[in-house]
């Protein structure tokens, strides 16, 4: 390779990448799998905003960065932008998914009922210190479920169910407005968010893929001033539902449904009365299991709609600020050499100072 | 007896510079686009890199699209080819493509650049790749970008023409700093990027292609080579560039040229010339070696290459408009 080493910057990089590795160590594919087997909302977290469904990159991304959320996220993103798109899912209807958690606020029972399902929402947050002490846990490693059941081990899960959506029967009950008819579209044909720049007012299809990649601390700032006192509704939560779904392929010869695996998903829906008389809908999913997203990234959606929204709910600025890997990037290139730049702003400012003078 | 393996294309993790062929064959397109309408914003997808977001990603994908096996790449970062940010992406493009680098300006074909224009003139057929952290130069009177893409729809400027205007009135002088907005072949406003003032005249009927690109905001434009490029001014007040008078790079002795002021101990400053390239070949020169050095932008006078770009002469400041004189930094 014709390389013309410049001098200083490169042995620098090289030097302080190594200087990284010795104070971090080492990664090897053991520590690879027990962070993909043992951190499962950490990589829901990484392969949410990474856009990319791979519980197994997702850690090798988190062990090569000694756990840097931001850059492990870009690992991922960087790589998903090399891969080509060779076909298109089919829709995965909520009361399709193997739902093992679904809650609903705003009843006390809902059809198909509240499944409570995996959650540390109601323990003790009390640190086991026993187990410093070198004390076994109660649920010992073989009692881990399978995480991500295959096909084949459905018959083993006649406890998840497919409950329909609460929406659905709020639709039946003339709560909500009817579903609008959906005309009939080509997956290449819905906008993509990694294939096209967002352009506002952002097509639906845009502001939901870009919720679902978004950073999942800016998404909880923004819409945390919005359930504070910011907000313009009071919404309540419709239905939190955490469940695998299958991600079904057409054969391209045969025609054949056949499923290629089994994600990990999570949808949020909140609603709120938009007129006296009327409910709406706020919506966020993402790939992974992030509850707290995909509740406020819900309400966000709802505020995005309404007319002289606060700053925060306007839909740029959201969609803008809460891209993990922009908004994370930027904030480090300040880390870069700006001197030219600054030679040029004092510059003006010793002009302005002389006709002070 | 002939293995699979030897019959099957070798597994390469990475397509040719990096970015896969339905990504460059889309930013192609709309190079091609921004070429065609100079100064217009053109919005691209704008892939993720391995490189951070804001740290030049979208001069990397120009670059990365446009690269091929005859190229000979020089990247800059103000002015410098050894600072680490600069390393670092011609390391990145090297390693992706296996393309020849450099730090001759007269020997690259893609010069990749943050923050800086070289002081040699680019000619024809080479192709200025400058990265961009805010295309839109409207953003300071406008921040809405649906209503400032109207604005330059209907070449609505006022609001510029404004800016400036207040300018004057509470500074008697324009406050501008790097990136100071230019108006493309009489019809768009365009960032140039936060290159100093000093760059800006070298966009002006250049025979070089510059693209500017902006990675986070997924804006790409153009100007074309032979084409009117003109820093904001009124007639009667001048745009000024930033003064390099009575400043000489303690390396080369070389005066005219854009300078790192390096702050002394003692309160007092000294100079070196920004761009390392050119410092290079002229301490080479200076030792007594061959070396071809080009043509510059501002000859050792200070004078502008071509006549009437910058109305006011830099180095023999006359009245000033306000009638007081030029600040002169020493």
């Amino acid at each position: 390779m014709a390389y013309v080493a410049a001098k200083g910057g490169e042995q620098a990089i090289q030097a302080a990448e190594q200087f990284f590795r010795n104070l971090n160590g080492t990664p090897d594919r053991a520590f690879v799998q027990l962070i993909e087997r043992h951190m499962p909302y950490l990589i829901d977290r990484v392969i949410g905003e990474g856009s990319l469904y791979a519980p197994d990159l997702a850690a090798l991304a988190l062990a090569q960065t000694g756990g840097d959320l931001y850059e492990a996220i870009l690992l991922l993103r960087a790589y998903r932008s090399t891969q080509p798109r060779l076909g298109y899912a089919e829709l995965i209807r909520p009361e399709e998914i193997l739902t093992v958690r679904r809650i609903c606020a705003a009843f006390k029972d809902i059809p198909g009922g509240q499944i409570l399902g995996p959650t540390l929402d109601y323990s003790h947050r009390l640190l086991h210190l026993e187990l410093l002490d070198g004390a076994q846990h109660n649920t010992g490693e073989q009692a881990v479920a399978n995480e991500l059941p295959s096909v084949d081990q459905t018959s083993g899960l006649e406890h998840l169910r497919s409950p329909i959506p609460v929406a659905d029967w709020q639709r039946a009950a003339g709560l909500l407005d009817p579903l609008p008819e959906a005309a009939s579209i080509h997956p290449s044909e819905i906008p993509d968010v990694t294939r096209d720049p967002v352009d506002f007012p952002a097509p639906r299809a845009h502001r939901l893929q870009s919720l679902a990649r978004a950073d999942t601390g800016g998404v909880l700032a923004l819409g945390y001033a919005s359930m504070r006192g910011y907000g313009l509704a009071h919404p309540t939560v419709n239905e939190v539902r955490l469940g695998y779904a299958d991600v079904q392929l057409r054969h391209p010869i045969t025609g054949v449904l056949f499923s290629a695996g089994r994600v990990r998903i999570s949808s949020g829906e909140v609603v709120s009365n938009a007129a006296a008389d009327t409910l709406e809908l706020g919506y966020a999913a993402t790939l992974g299991w992030n509850e707290v997203k995909v509740i406020a990234g819900s309400m966000l959606d709802l505020e995005m709609e309404k007319p002289n929204p606060h700053p925060a709910h306007t839909e740029d600025f959201v969609l803008y600020h809460t891209e993990p890997v922009e908004a994370s990037g930027f904030c480090i290139h300040y880390k870069l050499p700006h001197y030219v730049t600054f030679a040029s702003t004092l510059d003006a400012l010793h002009r302005a100072r002389a006709s002070d003078e | 007896m002939t293995k699979l393996s030897e019959l099957a294309a070798q597994r390469q993790d990475y397509s040719y510079a990096f970015l896969d062929e339905f990504a460059k064959r889309e930013l192609r397109r709309r190079i091609l686009k921004s070429i065609a309408l100079p100064g217009y914003q053109v919005p691209y997808a704008s892939r993720e890199l391995p490189i951070a977001r804001g740290w030049g990603t979208g001069g990397l994908q120009a670059t990365l699209s446009l690269v091929g096996p005859g190229d000979t790449v020089k990247v800059i970062d103000q002015g410098a080819d050894d600072s680490v940010n600069a390393a670092n992406l011609r390391r990145f493009i090297a390693r992706m493509t296996g393309v020849a680098t450099t730090t001759d300006t007269l020997a690259a074909t893609i010069i990749q650049s943050r923050h800086r224009i070289p002081e040699e003139r680019l000619r024809e057929g080479q192709v200025l790749v400058l990265q961009v952290p805010d295309p839109e130069p409207l953003r300071q009177v406008q921040p809405d970008l649906s209503k400032a893409r109207d604005l330059h729809a209907e070449a609505d400027y006022a609001l510029m023409w404004l800016g400036l205007y207040e300018q004057l009135v509470r500074y008697e002088t324009y406050t501008g700093g790097s990136s100071y907005p230019v108006v493309v072949h009489q019809r768009y406003i365009m960032a140039p990027s936060p290159i100093p003032r000093w760059d800006n005249p070298a966009l002006h009927q250049a025979a070089h292609l510059t693209l500017l690109a902006a990675g986070r905001e997924k804006r790409l434009y153009a100007v074309p080579p032979y084409t009117d490029v003109r820093s904001l001014e009124f007639d009667d007040v001048p745009f000024q560039i930033e003064s390099q008078a009575g400043r000489m790079c303690e390396q080369t002795g070389a005066t005219n040229k854009f300078m790192n002021v390096i702050p002394q101990p003692d309160g007092t400053e000294r100079y070196q010339l920004s761009d390392t390239g050119y410092a290079e070949k002229l301490a080479r020169h200076n030792r007594g070696e061959p070396t071809e050095i080009g043509e510059t932008y501002y000859d050792a006078a200070g004078r502008f290459y071509i006549d009437g770009v910058l109305k006011q002469d830099p180095l023999t400041p006359g009245p000033s408009p306000t009638g007081r004189g030029e600040a002169q930094q020493e």
